[in-house]
């Protein structure tokens, strides 16, 4: 359903993507999963056109077009059927939990304003902070932040959420529940790309895991087969010290 | 103090507090409007990045933060009618210190531009908004609550340079402080009294910037309030 063909992208003359092919299917969460540096943040920028790439070309539901040659209208294009959740949740500080949600509807989508409310506030439900609605961002926790910011991401129903790295910018204990949230969303068939450092939702969420090192995918697979049984070295290398830490966490 | 002296202070002190209440507040307020709309032009430009208005608005702030602000009221006043360009002493001052006044007030806007966190512009971005949507709902509602304190600041400034119209024939509360102190041969006295008809502005104004920030928090509207007394946004 969005795939990204021969991605090449690099920062001066640091080459972060070696002509990377990535790809995810209707209904299907994608772990990407990688050590630090390795460019899944780049990748998943470069697939919101929030970074201009060197080479490339993306196929999204009926859309395709070259990644290099394109206009910002076909960008805002592509990106309206896209939602984005950052790490640091960059909620829009000015506006309540209630009308970051409905700023993509009303603005950009020319929703009418109580259509566009009625599903702000059941986006929020289902984020589980209707009682929070009416909060600005610095009145709420990080947890609750990244929950509206997923309910943002979801309100004007897009093809597909990428996450990156939802739960790390946030305390232990408040991962939980944006993990639930998105495991949540998981179920009723969202069709997701997540990075993460979360080994637990990786294996237990995602269909599929792709493990990235250096620019470029080293192997991937269905969650269950790439935790227990990793074909690359690199990649069991790669297991046992982040596993490790799981278990030592524990 | 002889009694001579107490009556000229009493009689010239609402004699100088007119011009001020009628010309000098006004000529600040008009001038600082101008500037404000001047400002956000010349900023906005720049943080956009439009090619040639972004050069054009520094050339501007150059000229006009490097040269005195008297030498552009005197080029506006009395320079411009010699190319056919003829201006009322009034309108000529606001002219003037508007475009002054622009060149810092656009600084100060652009900073606090830039102060917003960058994030939120790729999220806007993301959520579908066009960039002059990105300026008007999240950039600058802001960046304003930011810039308040420099922008006021400068307010405070420009109060007290509008003395300078006195020099471009505008009775305003500086030149009738002058006129008097010629009248009663007391300049010690009425230039005194002028300053502290100017302190008395400043010390109103500055009453208002407190009252004004208290309230350039965003909080919400319903709820539990206690807690959360003193979150502030922006700053
Ligand atoms: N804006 C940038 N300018 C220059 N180099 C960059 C920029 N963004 C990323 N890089 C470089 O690209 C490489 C990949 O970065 P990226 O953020 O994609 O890694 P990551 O896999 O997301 O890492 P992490 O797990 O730490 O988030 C790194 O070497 C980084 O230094
Ligand atoms: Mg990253």
């Amino acid at each position: 359903m969005l795939e990204v063909k021969g991605l090449h992208k690099a920062f001066g003359g640091n080459e972060v993507l070696k002509g990377l092919d990535f790809k995810v299917e209707k209904g299907e969460v994608v772990a990407v999963l990688g050590p630090s540096g390795s460019g899944k943040t780049t990748l998943l920028r470069c697939i919101s056109f929030l970074e201009r790439v060197d080479r490339g070309e993306i196929l999204f539901g009926d859309l395709r077009h070259d990644m290099v040659h394109i206009s910002k209208k076909k960008i805002r294009e592509f990106r309206m059927q896209m939602g984005f959740v950052f790490q640091s949740f960059n909620l829009f500080r000015n506006m309540t939990a209630l009308h970051n949600v409905m700023e993509g509807l009303t603005v950009a989508r020319q929703v009418p304003r109580q259509e566009a409310e009625r599903i702000a506030w059941e986006m929020l439900r289902k984020v589980g902070l209707e009682d929070r609605a009416l909060y600005y961002p610095d009145q709420l926790s990080g947890g609750q932040q990244q929950r509206v910011a997923i309910a943002r991401a979801i309100a004007a129903n897009p093809q597909v959420i990428l996450f990156d790295e939802p739960t790390s910018a946030l305390d232990p204990e408040l991962t939980g529940e944006v993990l639930e949230v998105m495991r949540k969303l998981a179920e009723e068939g969202t069709t997701m790309v997540v990075v993460t450092h979360e080994m637990a939702f990786a294996r237990d969420v995602a269909d599929r895991v792709v493990f990235m090192e250096d620019g470029g995918i080293v192997e991937e697979g269905p969650a269950e087969e790439f935790f227990r049984h990793p074909k690359e070295e690199r990649t069991a290398q790669f297991l046992r010290r982040v596993l490790g830490d799981l278990e030592s966490d524990r | 103090m002889t009694e001579r002296l107490a009556n000229i202070l009493i009689t010239s002190f609402t004699k100088i507090l007119m011009p001020g209440i009628r010309v000098t507040i006004p000529l600040t307020v008009c001038s600082f409007a101008f500037s404000m709309v001047l400002a956000l032009f010349l900023a906005i430009v720049q943080v956009a990045n439009i090619r040639g208005l972004k050069q054009l608005s520094q050339l501007y702030i150059w000229i006009f933060r490097g040269t005195p602000l008297l030498v552009q009221l005197f080029i506006i006043y009395f320079g411009l009618p010699s190319v056919g360009v003829m201006l009322d002493a009034f309108p000529a001052a606001v002219i003037a210190f508007g475009m002054n006044l622009a060149a810092y007030n656009a600084e100060v806007i652009r900073a606090a531009i830039l102060a917003v966190p960058e994030g939120q512009t790729e999220a806007a971005y993301l959520i579908g908004l066009t960039y002059p949507q990105l300026m008007v709902r999240v950039v600058l509602p802001q960046a304003f609550p930011i810039a308040f304190p420099s922008l006021f600041n400068n307010l405070i400034s420009l109060l007290k340079d509008t003395s300078l119209a006195s020099s471009i024939t505008i009775v305003e509360l500086f030149t009738t402080a002058q006129q008097i102190a010629a009248r009663t041969f007391e300049p010690l006295a009425m230039y005194c009294e002028a300053a502290v008809i100017y302190l008395i502005f400043c010390t109103v104004l500055t009453w208002v910037q407190g009252y004004v920030e208290k309230r350039l928090v965003w909080e919400h509207k319903e709820g539990d309030r206690k807690g959360l007394r003193g979150l502030k946004t922006g700053v």
